[in-house]
């Protein structure tokens, strides 16, 4: 059980290495290769690998790099993870990165991608339009969007993309987002087998790791966490909504915990949860990805479908984990979130659901004040 | 001799300096300092007398006055206003020739100042939405752990290993630095966190600008030692602090002052009150 | 105090810009009555008005609602009730102003706003559009529609960009026709793209007044009250007519050299939107230094007519796709900002760039700060930048605002004098 723990840790210290130093081992090991960086929320990750690239999602600096440089381009009222990738470029850290791309998710992270451009020429940025449209016809316009990408990574030295190539990819994300999904239903049923803290960095350092390292990474957790000495805590079930592009600081996950929350479902890692089923592996594999993001995504406050209102989703999930609370965990100044909050709490309350707001920044070096107003949420809801 | 007075009223204090010209030289004859207070005309009027007092010179034989600081436009007495930015500029470039760069930490307001040969300003930033990197900021701190205002600086001088401050939010650094105390953190490693915040928070500021030496420090921080030692380690440079720091902005206002006794700056900038009355 | 004169842009044409807008509103609180005329809302940025046209539909601007409450200084009470409700006070200042007023009932004119026919989203780079439009529908139970138009992410448009944008403003027709009952009607539509091809010719040549020294126009406060009718009544007669009168106007003030003011000292490009609740003051902050707006990026949300782009009625739908895909300012990325205002610079000689951050809108604002540092290192045009809300009136420290642009003319001032004695000696020497 020692190497449960120390699984832990270790992924949880790569986190903090601003280094990439996984991804410099991997260019390491294959001269040539190029890494493409992606900034939150979800991201075709399969295009990149299909052409013998390494995919790393992005997210911010956190609490690890001082704001210098990148104050003086972006000011007030804009969340810190649009500065903190700011001033990773500005400070070199992303010179491991070949190519970085940005998506429609919202309108700072969209000027960021073009201030980006304009400083950095040497480095290839380019923005992917994910539509904010469930007609058919965005399906197609995705497809040809997708198709452009593909012919970019093969123009700056990406391997030709086949048919079977990127079916081959889209199986290995499959692979990874089923493991995920069973890490999230273990933790769902069992939480004292698997904190949330500790799902966390398990998935997310899928962000930087080689897929294939990741899924095994996953496959030997999920063997051996069910034989895990655990003791059920006497805690509440909570459901963490917060459109999670900006990360919040590992200690306050550790904190919800330790206040007696069990976080039953939460969208911290929505980018290896993104799909609600596999993607299908017949036919055209590109049409394929652009099919599955118009039709079987799930929610997100950073993608535009009222088929299903994103707060039916989240009651979907309330009942579906029969959780007792839910904690809007938000960051500041991130306008999504702010937005989908008036309408997610409505319908809580409609559902007779107590909640609980609160902002954060990724950059949080005392958590006082924070502590005390999840605690007395809890006690409110224990004690009552 | 030609004289006159620079007059500057700011948030917490208001400073006059009486300038005189002899043909040979500019010169600094007097200086006065006085708490603004609730009524501004009445603290930029009590600044001025005492300028005059502190010179021997009677106030009728003052040839100009220019005011300026957020009060300026209350200087009743007063010729004509130009804004702090300008006269930082001119005061700092008379006080320290080779100056290129202006770093400004007042009660209220923070600014950044690129200046000309000439002591002309040619481009500025300004923080003054938040007291970040303000005295307020500094004062706030001070209060929040018992300390008076004149010890931070040293205080901070003798940190060891200095706290992290995130927020740069004056109300809420105060619940960051009870929470070190209660952490058993040392002041001087709590006041040296905090002025290492606010050295960085101003840099970052200024760094809007194209920072080039020589680099002077004005405003009434600049007695903060601790402040100066903080910014020369986040710039990696040594700064200008003159003495007369905090008379700045009067000291160039009394530059602009001589010059229109001179004629030798003609130009619409010189907003005259319509009453121009000097009693 | 100098006094200062300032001959704002109020001929005729200025009570008749008046007239149209409230003429606007009445039928829109005619339509509250029985649905007719059938109504759309729909944002003013890459706005396809024209297609409303075929249906005889009246389009509802939400965000002309948010400023006309801001600048007669009631957007505060509706602002505090969508706050009430859960808004952040970091959510954009316009949507609750609107959300706001829809809780109270509060209109601009006192007259009733209508329950949309559809709520159509024409997103062009605004994300805050979406939620904006997916609250509106949750609120009104109107149907709701976003035209996803396709970020200009790079130099221009893609194919499938344009026929995606097509398609889907087909599938608009064909979703109005069935909640109107009515036949989408081919030729009034054609028409109506034809009279915003005029229109747009109009408005350019209005545009170009300004590059004339003294310009007989601000291009930034005055062209703020044009493009009332710019909105709603671009593809009718009615629009023809009015920037027929509006250029005529000017054309004279043109060739008699009149400026706005007894003599034009600096003229600026302005980027972003203003600060609604103190238009006057904001406007009064550059007329003490005689500064003249000669061009504007905000004046270009709705569409950039000036540098050739036109409707085309023998292209109806290409052309419309072409206009919410390139040519508004909010679809165009970052560096194309840039370079708009420095075409400005350059080809209306402006003395100095402002800059205005607004709290609310980060698709303005957010890097604006580069924006600075590419004027100021990289091109060497003054730059000053100053920041307040668009909506929101708590956001605006008059004597900060004030003092910074004061201490900005002095500057430039200086350089102008000293760049004239410099200019002087030299003739002497």
């Amino acid at each position: 059980m020692e190497m449960i723990e120390r699984t832990f840790d270790s992924l949880g210290d790569l986190l903090q290495d601003l280094s990439f130093p996984t991804v410099r081992d991997w260019k390491r090991e294959h001269p040539g290769a190029r890494a493409v960086g992606f900034f939150p929320v979800y991201a075709p990750l399969e295009l990149a690998h299909a052409a013998g690239m390494l995919p790393v999602l992005l997210n911010g600096a956190g609490d690890r790099l001082d704001i210098q440089h990148a104050d003086s381009r972006f000011g007030s009222f804009i969340c810190s993870i649009v500065k903190t990738t700011m001033e990773m470029a500005m400070t070199g850290h992303l010179d491991p990165f070949d190519a970085l791309f940005f998506s429609s998710i919202c309108d700072s992270a969209r000027n960021l991608c073009f201030v980006i451009k304009r400083n950095f020429p040497q480095m290839y940025l380019d923005f992917v339009h994910l539509p904010h449209s469930t007609s058919e016809t965005s399906v197609d316009f995705l497809a040809a969007e997708y198709r452009r990408i593909i012919a970019e990574l093969e123009r700056m030295g990406g391997l030709k993309v086949s048919d079977d190539s990127l079916r081959e990819s889209i199986s290995l994300y499959n692979q990874q987002r089923r493991l995920v999904r069973q890490l999230y239903e273990l933790r769902a049923k069992s939480p004292y087998l698997l904190r949330t803290w500790e799902s966390y960095v398990l998935i997310r350092s899928g962000n930087f790791l080689p897929v294939e390292e990741h899924i095994a990474i996953l496959s030997s957790m999920l063997e051996v966490l069910p034989a895990r000495p655990g003791k059920k805590r006497d805690s509440i079930r909570v459901v963490v909504e917060g459109a999670f592009c900006e990360q919040p600081p590992l200690e306050l996950i550790r904190l919800l915990e330790a206040a007696g929350c069990d976080i039953v479902e939460d969208d911290l890692t929505l980018p290896q949860r993104w799909f609600s089923g596999d993607i299908p592996l017949t036919g055209d594999p590109v049409q394929a990805l652009a099919e599955s993001y118009v039709q079987n995504s799930v929610y997100s406050s950073v993608r535009h479908d009222f088929r299903h209102p994103r707060w039916q989703g989240l009651e979907e999930k309330i009942r579906a984990t029969h959780a007792d609370a839910v904690i809007f965990l938000i960051a500041k100044f991130c306008e999504p979130a702010y937005f989908d909050y008036v309408l997610f709490k409505k319908k809580v309350d409609e559902l007779g659901l107590p909640h609980l707001l609160l902002e954060f920044e990724e950059k949080l070096f005392t958590f006082d004040r924070i502590r005390t107003e999840i605690e007395t949420f809890v006690e409110s809801l224990v004690f009552d | 001799m030609r004289i006159a007075v620079g007059v500057d009223v700011g948030s917490t204090q208001s400073k006059a300096v009486l300038m005189g010209d002899d043909g040979q030289g500019i010169k600094i004859l007097s200086r006065a300092l006085v708490d603004t207070g609730a009524n501004v005309t009445r603290a930029a009027q009590s600044a001025f007398d005492q300028c005059c007092r502190n010179a021997g010179i009677p106030p009728q034989d003052v040839g100009f006055i220019v005011g300026t600081g957020y009060g300026r436009y209350k200087i009743t007495f007063g010729n004509a206003q130009m804004t702090e930015i300008s006269c930082h500029a001119r005061g700092a470039h008379f006080l320290c020739p080779g100056t290129r760069t202006v770093i400004d930490m007042g009660g209220q307001d923070s600014k950044a100042i690129s200046v000309g040969p000439s002591g002309e300003v040619l481009d500025f930033v300004m923080n003054d939405k938040c007291a970040a990197g303000t005295g307020r900021f500094l004062a706030n701190a001070a209060e929040v752990m018992g300390i008076s205002l004149d010890e931070i600086g040293p205080l901070s001088l003798r940190a060891s290993h200095p706290v992290k401050i995130a927020t740069v939010c004056t109300v809420f650094v105060e619940s960051d630095i009870l929470s070190y105390l209660a952490q058993g953190k040392r002041a001087e490693d709590i006041m040296g966190g905090v002025h290492l915040a606010i050295a960085k928070r101003t840099l970052s500021l200024a760094r809007r600008l194209t920072i080039e030496p020589e680099i002077t420090m004005t405003g009434g921080v600049a007695r903060n030692t601790g402040m100066v030692q903080a910014l020369e380690t986040v710039l990696g440079q040594k700064l200008h602090v003159s003495p007369d720091a905090h008379f700045m902005g009067a000291v160039g206002a009394g530059l602009f002052a001589l010059e229109k006794l001179g004629e030798s700056f003609e130009s619409s900038v010189w907003r005259e009150h319509a009453s121009s009355c000097r009693n | 105090m100098t006094e200062i004169h300032t001959n704002d842009y109020r001929g005729t044409i200025h009570q008749r810009q008046k007239d149209l807008m409230l003429d606007w509103y009445h039928r829109l609180d005619q339509a509250s009555d029985g649905g007719d005329p059938p109504t759309v809302s729909m944002m003013i940025s890459g706005n396809c008005v024209e297609l409303l046209e075929g249906f005889g539909a009246s389009p509802i601007y939400p965000e002309v609602n948010a400023l006309q409450l801001a600048i007669r200084h009631q957007s505060l009470e509706p602002i505090l009730a969508a706050e009430d409700l859960g808004y952040a006070a970091d959510n954009c200042a316009y949507v609750k102003a609107d959300i706001g007023c829809m809780l109270k009932g509060i209109t601009p004119t006192g007259e009733r706003i209508p329950k949309p026919t559809l709520v159509l989203c024409n997103f062009v780079g605004c994300n805050t559009y979406v939620k904006w439009f997916e609250h509106v529908a949750e609120l009104t139970g109107a149907p709701l529609y976003v035209l996803d138009v396709p970020f200009l992410r790079g130099e221009e448009p893609t194919e499938a960009d344009v026929a995606y944008v097509v398609r889907q403003l087909k599938e608009v027709v064909q979703l109005l026709e069935k909640l109107t009952g009515r036949k989408f009607d081919c030729e009034r539509f054609r028409q109506a793209v034809s009279c915003s091809s005029e229109v747009e010719q109009l408005w350019s040549e209005i545009k170009h007044f300004s590059q004339c020294t003294p310009s007989p126009f601000d291009a930034y406060f005055d062209a703020i009250t044009l493009m009332g009718p710019l909105y709603v009544y671009r593809a009718r007669q009615e629009g023809v007519e009015f920037f027929r009168a509006a250029l005529e106007e000017l054309k004279q003030k043109a060739i008699a050299r009149t400026g706005i003011y007894d003599e034009e000292r600096f003229r600026l490009v302005m980027e972003g939107p203003p600060p609604y609740p103190y238009f006057r003051t904001f406007r009064d902050m550059f007329a003490k230094w005689k500064a003249c707006a000669v061009a504007s990026t905000y004046s270009t949300v709705g569409g950039l007519w000036e540098f050739g782009f036109r409707h085309d009625p023998d292209r109806p739908f290409e052309s419309i796709a072409m206009h919410m895909l390139a040519q508004n300012v909010t679809n165009r990325n970052y560096l194309q900002r840039y370079e708009q205002i420095r075409r400005y610079v350059e080809e209306w000689k402006a003395d100095a760039i402002i800059i205005h951050f607004v709290k609310s809108c980060r698709l303005f604002s957010a890097g604006q700060g580069d924006m600075r540092d590419y004027f100021t290192k990289q091109l060497g045009i003054p730059t000053l930048y100053i920041e307040s809300d668009l909506e929101d009136p708590r956001y605006f420290a008059e004597a900060q605002t004030k003092n910074r642009i004061d201490a900005f003319f002095e500057s430039l001032e200086h350089a102008k004098s000293a760049s004239r004695q410099g200019r002087e000696c030299a003739r002497t020497a």
